[in-house]
């Protein structure tokens, strides 16, 4: 048979990607130690119980959080619109374990709520009268003040699309502001946000910072201690299990939606600008109030607690060596942009000259990555190369290549490849979709060979969309932390690690420094891209 | 030896594994001719184009140009290296190179190479385009990007130049004038060229030859004036839908009789035994009007067509017939009038199936 490379690199990229899933699943039929039974009888109705209710609390407020803003500032012009319009998606920059951090921190006992009320008011027993966001109730609020941003783009940029004659029609019909928006507005823009629920849902259910900080013991707290603290990964990938069958339905969720995420059409002139109405007196000062109190508790509540802290405690930010941190990450960030970028490329490529169906069924196997939570990624990593090496290594009498993916950059590399080949593969891929494939056609007519189609035609076109995607992939791995912290190599730290060490030996001033590096860098990259995550040039 | 220019021959043509014209041979027997393709969409005149050019393969027949085989079950030029160019009929510009950047990439092509250059900008003029030259394609309309593709295609002078409906796009205004420039860039250049289209009139215009792809099959490759005044079979007459059949029986060798215009003489294109019952095609052309005809149909539709009235006119057997009369005649009938045939009806060449 003829060597098919396009085949035989998607080939690998699926295998890649499915070698986790497939620990995960064989995993289940594995003899755990009797720990499990103990778990089964004790905690594991606790961990799924958790799990949902966190769920629920989380879509909940997502979904009055992203949609609301999105509606506001897609429909209405009022003070600061325009400016909350790219503002409100910088609250990405603050992963929900650096929002759990400032939460705690502002209304603990004596934390900065009690400092800004003795500045004021001068000594007294304020402690009592603080609320105290912890356990569940914190952890929602942290994990949907960072995460509602999936929702406020996708619903914007669905309200966006709608057809001007869709609110026109409402109009005509004599319905009021708000009957438009639930019986008109809201459905078509449904598939965009059930889609945009579903990712906060599996990052929901893959956050392990902020709940490990809350002590909320869910599936995923479940996993990592089973590693830690029973040191055993059959049981571990047990609960595995349970959790990949919780985001597989969401996962299918997700994909149906987008699917048919668009009831919009997007014919070249058939876009009609819609005039945003202006608000006056109260509803605008109404308006106004959501989205600044919005972009206050999601953005520059965490910004100026780490703020203040580093400030407070100066000594922490010369203790720590920045320039490190940062070249791990970027190291990191660079290696993995690499791969992601050559991979997704080819991958890409070869679906578009060679136009076989198994090709495009690899490519859809190997954007499952990213519904898979990092702590499983990591720990199914691992014991499928500890199964490898005990299995074929030892048995060939090989030197063990433990060491070579365990603790190496190496592995970190791979899994990160597994977690986000999706966001590369979908990037390029929706910048080749605007390329006609008769532009391709017309290349090889005038001469090009397929080589010189794609570095002169394709790479050009592309040039955006990988930038993008490459800044996506940076904003991603900057902020990520349970792949980094189970597998990074020895005394490697990144600034999520390090932020998430601080603190979990309560040294929370310390987790300032890093904490607010990576705010900063985050919110850089997410200046950088906000064009293409906006699309304002459509508006 | 006489050598055809472009031989096709016994072609299946498909596209995603499916057939979509079968058994094709026709030929271009000189270097500059064009021919045009007609049929309805879906058809496949796209995939022959496709296929010649080299973007899909061939599961039988030959294609050979200049003698040189391109294509056949076993051997495949790929499309890079035959000296054939394709104007497509969707929007295949480089879409991060201006217009003029596009254009002037045909010029550079390899396929060009030793040959007399070709002005772009003379291309440019003549197919009206200078206004968009700094433009990229997403800023300009869908007949300007056909044309912008077109000046691509014609700059790289190549042996062999396939359009697919290159005047799909184009206002109706300006379609006249660009058919004529295009065909006097093409002879010209002396491109031998390949026009799809469903345009009977633009094929009638461009090419010496036109192909009828009816029914998964090369129906007629003719002359336009064959294809037009002798169609080969029903489906060329409803495709061309410029007449209609009715029923007469052949009187004589050069005479048949109609039940409701009675006797039609002229020449038989294709002889026909006396008593035989026919189909006789009548085109709005063969009928005169005549006012003091004794002959009266009823008009039943009148359309304007601006040099002619095409008046429908009822029999009493209630066939329906399409009559031309100039529009400057000097009476007009409306519908429900009474109108003349002249008799005796005289055909130029009776077209019967």
């Amino acid at each position: 048979m003829k060597f098919n490379f396009w085949y035989f690199s998607s080939l690998i990229v699926s295998l890649t990607v499915i070698i986790p899933i497939l620990t995960v699943f064989s995993s289940f039929f594995e003899d755990t130690t009797n720990y499990f039974q103990i778990l089964k009888q004790t905690f594991f109705l606790e961990y799924i119980l958790n799990s949902i209710i966190l769920l629920i609390g989380v879509i909940f407020l997502t979904f009055i959080l992203g949609v609301g803003s999105a509606y506001l500032v897609s429909f209405y012009q009022f003070p600061g619109s325009n400016f909350f319009k790219w503002a409100l998606i910088l609250s990405f920059a603050v992963p929900p374990y650096i929002y759990a951090y400032s939460l705690f921190a502002f209304f603990e006992n004596y934390g900065t709520a009690f400092t800004i009320l003795k500045f004021l008011f001068g000594d007294g027993n304020y402690n009592k009268h603080i609320p105290k966001f912890s356990g569940m109730f914190g952890l929602i609020l942290s994990i949907s003040f960072s995460l509602y941003v999936y929702v406020y783009i996708l619903a914007r940029s669905s309200f966006l699309y709608q057809s001007q004659n869709l609110i026109e029609l409402g109009k005509n019909l004599g319905f009021s502001k708000l009957k438009s928006f639930y019986s008109i507005i809201l459905p078509a823009a449904r598939p965009a946000i059930v889609a945009g629920l579903s990712l906060v849902a599996m990052e929901t259910l893959a956050e392990f910072g902020a709940v490990d900080f809350f002590s909320v013991n869910t599936l995923t707290t479940g996993i990592y201690n089973a590693w830690i603290t029973f040191d055993d990964l059959a049981f571990a990938n047990r609960i595995s299990f349970f959790l990949l069958l919780f985001i597989f339905i969401l996962f299918l969720t997700e994909n149906l939606s987008r699917k048919k995420a668009k009831y919009h059409t997007e014919v070249k002139g058939g876009f009609k600008k819609k005039e945003k109405t202006t608000l006056y007196g109260l509803k605008s000062f109404f308006a106004f109030l959501f989205c600044f109190i919005l972009f206050l508790l999601s953005f520059l509540f965490p910004l100026s607690q780490m703020l203040y802290w580093t400030i407070k405690f100066p000594e922490n930010f010369f203790d720590l060596d920045i320039i490190i941190l940062l070249l791990n990450t970027l190291y990191l960030v660079s290696m993995s942009g690499i791969v992601l970028i050559i991979f997704a490329l080819i991958s890409n490529y070869g679906n578009r000259v060679s136009n076989r169906k198994i090709l495009n069924v690899m490519s859809t196997l190997s954007i499952s990555g990213y519904a898979i939570p990092g702590v499983i990624l990591a720990i199914a990593f691992i014991t499928f190369v500890a199964w490898f090496d005990n299995t074929f290594v030892k048995y060939f009498g090989f030197v063990s290549i433990k060491k070579l993916f365990i603790g190496s950059i190496l592995g970190l590399i791979i899994v990160y490849f597994v977690r986000f080949y999706s966001l590369a593969f979908n990037g390029i891929k929706s910048g080749y979709e605007k390329i006609n494939i008769s532009v391709d056609e017309s290349a090889y007519l005038l001469g090009y060979s397929k080589v010189k189609t794609f570095f002169n035609i394709h790479i050009p076109y592309l040039r955006n969309s990988l930038l993008f995607v490459v800044i996506l992939i940076s904003l991603e791995i900057i902020r990520e932390l349970p792949i980094t912290l189970i597998l990074r190599p020895f005394n490697f730290e990144t600034f999520a690690t390090t932020a998430y060490i601080s603190a979990s030996e309560d040294l929370l001033e310390a987790a300032a420094v890093p904490s607010l590096c990576l705010i900063v860098i985050a919110s850089f990259f997410i200046l950088l891209t906000s064009k293409y995550i906006l699309r304002i040039n459509n508006e | 030896m006489n050598k055809n220019f472009l031989e096709v021959k016994n072609v299946n043509f498909q596209a995603g594994g499916v057939t979509k014209v079968k058994n094709v041979s026709f030929n271009i027997k000189n270097k500059g001719d064009i021919i045009c393709l007609l049929g309805p969409s879906g058809v496949g005149k796209t995939t022959i184009l496709r296929t010649i050019a080299g973007l899909e393969k061939l599961k039988a027949g030959t294609i050979t140009l200049k003698d040189k085989l391109l294509s056949s079950s076993k051997d495949h030029v790929e499309p890079e290296n035959r000296n054939i160019s394709l104007s497509f009929q969707e929007n295949s510009l480089f879409p991060h190179y201006t217009v003029e950047k596009n254009i002037y990439l045909g010029a550079e092509s390899k396929k060009n190479n030793g040959k007399k250059k070709v002005n772009p900008k003379k291309i440019i003029k003549l197919l009206n385009i200078n206004k968009i030259l700094t433009k990229y394609p997403h800023q300009i309309s869908a007949g300007e990007a056909q044309r912008a593709a077109l000046a691509r295609s014609l700059v790289t002078q190549p042996d062999l130049l396939l359009l697919d409906e290159p005047l799909s796009n184009v206002d109706q205004s300006f379609k006249e004038e660009i058919q004529v420039q295009l065909k006097k860039i093409l002879k010209d250049l002396k491109i031998t060229t390949i026009i799809v289209t469903h345009d009977s009139y633009e094929a009638f215009y461009l090419g010496s030859k036109c192909g009828l792809i009816l029914g998964e099959k090369l129906k007629q490759f003719d002359d336009p004036y064959n294809v037009y005044h002798f169609p080969n079979s029903i489906e060329v007459v409803n495709f061309l839908n410029r007449g209609i059949l009715i029923p007469a029986k052949v009187t004589g060798n050069n005479s048949l009789e109609n039940d409701d215009l009675g006797l039609i003489t002229g020449n038989f294109i294709k002889h026909y035994p006396n008593g035989s019952k026919v189909q006789l095609l009548l085109q709005p052309e063969d009928l005169e009007h005549d006012d003091d005809s004794n002959l009266k149909l009823e008009v039943v539709d009148r359309k304007f067509r601006g040099t002619n009235f095409i008046y429908t006119l009822k029999t009493t057997s209630k066939l329906l017939l399409p009559v031309a009369v100039h529009t400057h005649h000097k009476e007009q009938h409306e519908v429900n009038d009474k109108f003349g045939i002249k008799r005796p009806i005289h055909l130029e060449h009776i077209v019967c199936f």
